[in-house]
């Protein structure tokens, strides 16, 4: 398969794990929460009683409109989650991909440490 | 949809050993920077790009571990085995710093802390298994499965070890003892190890079979080099 090909296959498989199979994610507290959780009753996410660790989080320092993975300004959750993860996959791929190509960069720079 | 699912929260960890990981944290990806660019061609760059974005997109993908408890890829094992710890390192390390800044996952004081368990203990801990298991499994796609399986597994567990010290050290168990909490926390991260180890070694055995010549894992170790003919760089 040519560099290509592979990977445009790769970012299209990331978009679906993105945008579609992340709809049917487990809503439940991963192995960290649950744990931290443990002595405290919950609904809905909420914790509703009982005493355990994770009461002592606080609220997200920014939050923002992209937060727990949802678009605040969108009222559809379900069209939310998929865009979120759409934009964050994106988002992450230009990010990374200029992060390592500066770096990349930055190798042939100093003429020092050219081989 | 994973509206509970979470990295490290604000204030679960307190702030002097927050502060310290932040450092560390700091300190060692500063060191996986130097290290990764050594190696880092022009040809690697789209590919540490497109796995960065995967991971990112694989954690999104809370899987069912017990009743009512759920886990997610961390990536550092994945990331490792195809494009090395150093530069492995700095794609989950990528990850985290966008959940928590963009996505509101993971406390921005809690940054240091998150960044020293899924991108730096997940991905050298994976590391170390992945290069060992292929020294002695055989270079088959079974093989390399096999050991990144393994790599997985013990990846997961020994980030989820990395959050037992930090609250060990900064944080007030309630509602059960810190022993019962950490081998609660240690038990639930063997299953969701077992639920990374399949996708890694899907993942992994699919980049092989299309590409060997992108597994680094393939390349950096001195047994068999089945995929170093493609090799120019």
């Amino acid at each position: 398969m040519k560099t290509k090909g592979f990977l445009i296959a790769g970012v299209l498989v990331t978009l679906v794990l993105a945008g579609f199979v992340s709809l049917f994610a487990s809503a439940s507290p991963d192995g960290m929460e649950s744990v931290l959780l443990t002595g405290c009753e919950t609904e809905d996410g909420e914790i509703t009683g009982g005493a355990c660790a994770l009461q002592a989080a606080g609220e997200h320092e920014i939050g923002g409109a992209f937060a727990d993975y949802g678009v605040a300004f969108l009222d559809n959750e379900v069209l939310g989650a998929s865009l979120a993860g759409i934009l964050g996959s994106l988002f992450t791929l230009a990010a990374a991909t200029g992060l390592f190509w500066l770096l990349a960069r930055g190798r042939r720079a100093p003429a020092d440490e050219g081989a | 949809m994973s509206d509970l699912a979470l990295h490290i929260p604000t204030d679960v960890v307190n702030g002097p050993v927050s502060l310290a990981f932040a450092l560390l944290a700091a300190v060692l990806v500063g060191v996986c920077v130097v290290a990764a660019r050594r190696h880092l061609d022009d040809r690697l760059v789209p590919l540490a790009g497109l796995a960065t974005a995967f991971v990112f997109a694989a954690q999104m993908l809370n899987f069912p571990v017990a009743a009512g408890v759920s886990g997610h890829l961390l990536g550092g094992a994945l990331a490792a085995a195809l494009l090395g710890p150093w530069l492995g390192a700095l794609c989950v390390t990528v990850v985290v710093v966008i959940q928590a800044l963009l996505f509101a996952d993971g406390a921005v004081t809690a940054l240091g802390l998150n960044v020293f368990n899924m991108a730096l203990v997940s991905t050298f801990v994976g590391y170390g298994v992945l290069v060992i298991a292929l020294k002695v499994l055989p270079r088959t796609r079974w093989g390399l499965g096999a050991a990144a399986f393994a790599a997985a597994v013990v990846s997961v567990v020994a980030a989820s070890a990395g959050f037992v010290l930090q609250f060990w050290l900064g944080g007030e168990a309630v509602g059960q003892s810190f022993g019962a909490m950490a081998a609660a926390i240690l038990g639930t991260h063997v299953l969701i190890g077992v639920g990374e180890g399949v996708i890694t070694a899907g993942a992994v055995t699919a980049v092989a079979l299309a590409r060997p010549d992108l597994v680094h894992a393939l390349r950096g170790t001195p047994l068999a080099r089945p995929a170093a003919l493609k090799e120019t760089a």
